[in-house]
């Protein structure tokens, strides 16, 4: 099990070590020790030493740990809400609505989404919540197509014709039926959602529109990593690192689950 | 084939008019505009600028009026570049971003179809796990760490590379688009090895190897064409990726592409530049995902009547 699912609980294990870390460091995410600005690795109470305005960096990268995946989860959770809300209805009803739902994911899938989420960012300013409602709303399509198509599948299964035949309302057959037997594959594509987000958040991070300061992100720590690389290398190695890791991880466990469930 | 390309065509008129629509009145709703600097502009000239051009008219009236001049091929004034015009700026810029992301999808489909082909016919040994994996790594790879880690590398320690602008030759292109490239390619390489492995299980294929034909033969005349069928539908979301993952190539390595315009844009609140961006990029995209399609109708001919 540990080892089969290595990915995962390395994943749970760092998100473990980010909430933790601020009660064990000494020093807290932003704030500046002016006797150690940029200081190496392992000197004194810096285990990964300071960022250019003497800021502890294994704090940093822990508190953008926690915003870059809390953000990433509350997106997925638009996103499979949406998602399921979506594909769910169209599959049920079918027929030109579902046609005419279909062919609206069809288009949106066309978009320069990126785009229109940067416009978003730009419009509303550029808050947090709006970075995961944003990208929540960009990321569903795919929900939507794998439900519909399991509740187009799941249609024409006996238990389903004999619960309508016997009268059960369409919410409860939804309710009790529907929804447990696609949950499997619907928990599947949130996992494939969740390193999709996290790329999404970091990319506007990087670009300094997404999260803002103070609040930090693993985009936003690549970003001032990338600023100083000559400097030192490894401001940019560490949040770098550590964010294809959680992406390497998340995108390995999702995918088996859903080769597993398809 | 005549009849898909106006079909698509013609739906393509007004998805694009939606877009334009959206993101017009959308950038509209921003608090802030363009006029404001560092320090704030007497009321009058602000209102002679908003006057100039023609801010201050009703909403729709603007929208209106930039849909005509657009399809006449104006995209109106910069507002913060005030010397250029948009059409003047995107066509600056669009040839570098163009050049960029079509050498990636072209690196991409090169490496991608390459080691896809090479683990399919290593199906479950060694070799096919080692490229599966590094295909996983890849298409984990963000360019906007892929891109610094590359500038890094080959242009701050190894001097090899140059690390900002264009230059002479050729050599400013290899990190911006082995970084654009590498999470495409890594896709591709997942999509042709999964195609190619089911193909390889069909009965056409065991007729062919009945038949006495090479591998070789079999793999590249009868496997391959059919196998590479989700890599066409996929070249879709990738030109859309190469678009986006361009923009922060551009902004990483300096290039003076439409991506660092359009951030740029974006933060200066320079209404005309961005909507012609996205503009541009919602035509470029759909086009693309026409090209697709073409593409898809000739590997799989069951395709072309859809």
């Amino acid at each position: 099990m540990l080892k089969r699912h290595f990915p995962i609980f390395l994943v749970l294990a760092l998100v473990m070590l980010a909430l933790l870390l601020p009660f064990l460091l000494p020093w807290s995410y932003d704030q500046i020790d002016w006797e150690a600005v940029r200081a190496p690795a392992f000197s004194g109470s810096h285990i990964f030493g300071t960022d250019e305005i003497g800021r502890d960096r294994l704090a940093r990268l822990a508190a953008g740990t926690r915003i870059t995946l809390m953000v990433a989860i509350a997106a997925a959770l638009v996103s499979l809400i949406v998602g399921i809300a979506w594909g769910a209805t169209a599959g049920w009803i079918g027929g030109r609505v579902d046609e005419a739902m279909m062919r609206i994911v069809d288009g949106l899938y066309a978009l320069p989404f990126m785009f229109i989420v940067i416009l978003l960012m730009v419009v509303f300013g550029r808050s947090i919540l709006l970075v995961f409602v944003g990208i929540g709303l960009v990321e569903w399509l795919t929900m939507a197509r794998v439900v519909r198509g399991q509740v187009i599948a799941l249609k024409q299964r006996p238990f389903i014709l004999a619960a309508e035949a016997a009268g059960t309302p369409s919410v409860a057959i939804m309710w009790r039926h529907i929804l447990p037997n696609i949950a499997g594959v619907a928990l599947a594509y949130l996992m494939l959602t969740v390193p999709q987000v996290v790329m999404v958040e970091s990319f506007l991070s990087f670009l300094g529109l997404g999260v803002q300061e103070p609040l930090t992100s693993l985009g936003i720590l690549v970003k001032e990593g990338a600023d100083d690389m000559d400097m030192t290398p490894l401001g940019l190695a560490l949040p770098g690192g550590l964010l294809v890791m959680i992406l390497v991880c998340l995108t390995i466990e999702g995918e088996r689950l859903r080769d597993r469930f398809s | 084939m005549l009849a898909l390309i106006t079909r698509r065509l013609m739906t393509a008129i007004p998805t694009l008019l939606v877009i334009i629509l959206a993101s017009f009145f959308l950038m509209r709703l921003a608090p802030g505009g363009p006029f404001d600097g560092e320090r704030p502009l007497d009321p009058e000239t602000q209102a002679a600028l908003q006057q100039a051009y023609g801010l201050d008219r009703p909403l729709w009236e603007q929208a209106w009026l930039y849909v005509l001049r657009l399809v006449q091929g104006d995209f109106g004034p910069s507002l913060v570049y005030r010397d250029f015009t948009v059409s003047e700026l995107i066509a600056q810029g669009l040839p570098i971003s163009l050049t960029l992301g079509g050498l990636a999808i072209v690196l991409a489909l090169l490496v991608g179809v390459t080691a896809g082909l090479f683990a399919a016919v290593r199906a479950g040994k060694a070799a096919d796990q080692t490229i599966m994996m590094g295909a996983t790594v890849a298409t984990a790879l963000p360019t906007f760490v892929t891109g610094p880690a590359l500038a890094l590398f080959f242009g701050l320690w190894l001097g090899l590379l140059p690390v900002s602008g264009t230059g002479e030759g050729v050599a400013w292109l290899i990190m911006p688009v082995v970084a654009l490239a590498l999470p495409v390619s890594g896709a591709i390489a997942k999509l042709t090895r999964a195609g190619l492995a089911s193909v390889l299980k069909q009965d056409h294929i065991r007729t062919a190897r009945a038949r006495g034909l090479s591998e070789t033969k079999i793999l590249f005349k009868h496997g391959l064409r059919p196998a590479l069928v989700p890599v066409a539908s996929y070249l879709g979301p990738a030109a859309a990726g190469l678009l986006t993952g361009a923009v922060v190539v551009e902004t990483v390595f300096g290039l003076p592409g439409l991506g660092r315009y359009f951030v740029q844009g974006a933060l200066n609140r320079d209404y005309p530049l961005v909507l012609g961006v996205v503009t541009l990029y919602a035509a470029l995209i759909i086009l693309f995902n026409l090209f697709a399609d073409l593409i898809y109708g000739w590997l799989d001919p069951r395709m072309r009547e859809g």
